[in-house]
């Protein structure tokens, strides 16, 4: 257990602060862009799966961030601890704070009366937030580059956004705002895939040579 | 030795897989938006509508305001753009009832069930209306008419109201709602519209073909969809290429080099421009050849290279600046902050720009919009300030590559090295 809990310092230490920080950002300027008050369901539905779970993109997608550097890589590979279970520490870690952060942006809405089904909405919008990071999980994982990790849920994003509704059928992310929930199951369910096969795919990569036999 | 670079900087990007992913990109833009495009026709006397235009008329404005903040007390929700993009607002209840007071002060009806009862009038007799004219009977649907819904509500002022009274209390309506709202002095004259007659459609569709030459119009409203994805998608291209030599432990070996940091950039960036170019200009051919042919046999007069100019004039600034943003933030900080910064861009411009749509009210948005092949009369009243917004990020982007030109250089003397990491370990 110890092992583990250092696995999460060095990433709580190194690699989470900056991307902590931009979700704080993102979410405190909220109310300058955004009605956060006095929203009715459906509005306040609009304001948590159109921007709120953004923030899922920038917290999930880089757990293996530090991997693109290959000479940690090949450090981390040739530990007797699995690179997977590295990952899968890394991911919880980042879970509760994303998790955290969307509990505190949903009691800000609350506190500033809106109407909502509080633990519908919270689940929905992490299942959402789980579904665009695990998107970003497996691009990344494929494509071994940070930026495709990132553009693959962006451009889902922007897809859905530009009515998209038609195309994404079960796993269109902004259904709570039109009053439907299915959608969301699906997308947990997706998510727990994506993230599963990013975490656990084994994609043979170019090691360095040791020059050894 | 430029030349050189620059052809090797083209294969590269090339063989990479996130240009291939752009380039899907573009085509399901393309294909999703402007897929089924139908060039227009010349409108025919006695149709259902023409569309709408825009009013000067002060009569119009007054109950057109009425009608929409009548409309949004009732559904107790409002639309505002405070500070140029979208923001739903719901008042509390002392707010609420101050926008109550303004509506029975400029309109003489009060309290919520009138106004309500007046809303379901309203409806009701457009029904009808719609209904008597397509000579159907109450009840049946009318096959390819608009619904009754989709006419906006309108609402009469009270007796001796004067305009200059209702400006004020529109000012005041909209100080309680925070400001940016569909009752301040701008939007309040935009939302003004009024059904064209069937001389204004002639007007503006001999606009499209004579002035425009008809591929002017489709290569405007082409620009107005495609620039939506090149405000962002050329970011991730570009950081991807920045972080290329760091990935790959090139950045020594490129730094000792004899070539100066400026063609080594250029180059980078030039072929990257041109390469985004590239599926932008083949994905024009489809609507040129379309307008091309309709030109052809309607015998119009149309321009072939009106697409050609509008990419290079509407869309490469977008692209360039998107570009720039890259390749400068990545240089300066070894990371993928760009993209995040790019993206924050891209999301305040495109909500931003939700209420120009039409055409003509291109301001400072680094995606201009006009999400209509009509409209040639908006597109030169507002062009002065369209070529300003061009001008501005293309010289914003030259400035920003150059700025890069210098940090490179800076790097490559070994003069400044910062990433994040970097910062995180001196604090050890």
């Amino acid at each position: 257990m110890e092992k583990y809990w250092q696995i999460e310092k060095v990433n709580l230490k190194y690699h989470v602060p900056l991307h902590v920080l931009v979700c704080i950002l993102i979410l405190g300027i909220s109310p300058l862009l955004l009605g956060v008050s006095n929203l009715p369901a459906e509005d306040t539905a609009k304001v948590l799966e159109r921007y709120v779970a953004l923030t899922g993109i920038i917290l999930i997608t880089p757990i293996f961030l530090p991997e693109q550097d290959k000479n940690i890589r090949e450090l981390v590979n040739s530990k007797y601890t699995k690179s997977s279970a590295v990952y899968l520490v890394r991911l919880a870690g980042n879970l509760c704070l994303l998790a955290a952060l969307l509990g505190i942006y949903i009691g800000m809405l609350k506190h500033n009366n809106c109407q909502f089904p509080v633990i519908k909405y919270y689940l929905g919008t992490f299942a959402e937030m789980l579904f665009l990071g695990g998107l970003g999980i497996i691009f990344y994982r494929l494509s071994d580059n940070l930026i495709i990790g990132y553009m693959a849920p962006i451009i889902y994003y922007i897809i859905a956004a530009g009515g998209g509704e038609k195309y994404m059928g079960v796993l269109y992310p902004f259904s709570m705002s039109t009053g439907s929930y299915t959608e969301k199951i699906w997308l947990f369910a997706a998510a727990a895939c994506l993230i599963g096969d990013g975490v656990f795919l084994k994609i043979p990569r170019p090691r360095l040579k040791t020059g050894c036999p | 030795m430029f030349g050189q670079l620059f052809i090797k900087e083209c294969r590269q990007t090339a063989r990479s897989l996130i240009y291939w992913l752009i380039v899907l990109v573009l085509i399901f833009d393309f294909v999703t938006q402007l897929g089924e495009m139908d060039i227009a026709r010349e409108p025919k006397k006695g149709q259902e509508n023409y569309g709408m235009k825009m009013s000067d008329d002060k009569d119009v404005i007054m109950e057109t305001a009425l009608g929409g903040l009548t409309e949004e007390y009732l559904r107790e929700s409002y639309t505002t753009y405070p500070i140029g993009f979208y923001k739903s607002v719901t008042l509390d209840k002392k707010e609420d009832a101050k926008i109550g007071k303004i509506i029975n002060e400029a309109t003489g009806i009060k309290g919520r069930d009138n106004l309500e009862k007046l809303r379901e009038e309203w409806y009701t007799a457009q029904e009808e209306k719609m209904q008597l004219q397509s000579g159907q009977e109450p009840g049946e649907a009318a096959e390819g008419m608009e619904p009754a819904m989709m006419q906006n509500l309108v609402v009469k002022p009270a007796e001796g109201l004067t305009y200059e009274r209702f400006e004020e209390l529109m000012d005041q309506a909209d100080d309680i709602l925070g400001g940016g709202s569909n009752y301040a002095e701008d939007y309040r004259k935009k939302n003004a519209r009024v059904p064209k007659t069937y001389e204004d459609a002639m007007t503006e569709y001999h606009e499209l073909i004579e002035k425009d030459r008809l591929t002017g119009g489709y290569a405007r409203l082409f620009s107005d969809y495609m620039v939506i994805f090149l405000g962002l998608v050329p970011v991730f291209l570009a950081v991807t290429r920045s972080l290329r030599d760091k990935r790959a432990s090139m950045n020594e070996l490129i730094y000792v080099r004899r070539c100066p940091s400026a063609v080594i950039i250029a180059s980078r960036y030039l072929s990257m421009l041109v390469m985004i170019l590239i599926p932008v200009f083949a994905l024009s051919m489809v609507p040129l050849t379309q307008c091309m042919k309709h030109a052809l046999t309607e015998g119009i007069s149309a321009d072939p290279f009106a697409f050609a100019k509008y990419i290079l004039g509407w869309q490469m600034p977008t692209i360039m600046i998107a570009l720039s943003v890259g390749i400068f933030l990545t240089e300066l900080t070894d990371t993928a902050l760009a993209v995040l910064v790019q993206g924050a861009w891209w999301f305040v411009s495109l909500f931003g720009g939700t209420a120009t749509l039409t055409g003509g009210m291109y301001g400072w948005n680094l995606m201009p919009r006009h999400n209509t092949e009509l409209n040639w009369e908006g597109y030169q009243e507002g062009f002065a300030r369209l070529a300003s917004n061009r001008i501005l990020y293309t010289s914003l982007a030259v400035i920003l590559a150059a700025l890069t030109v210098i940090i490179y250089g800076q790097k490559r003397k070994g003069r400044y090295q910062l990433s994040w990491k970097n910062i995180g370990r001196s604090k050890k």
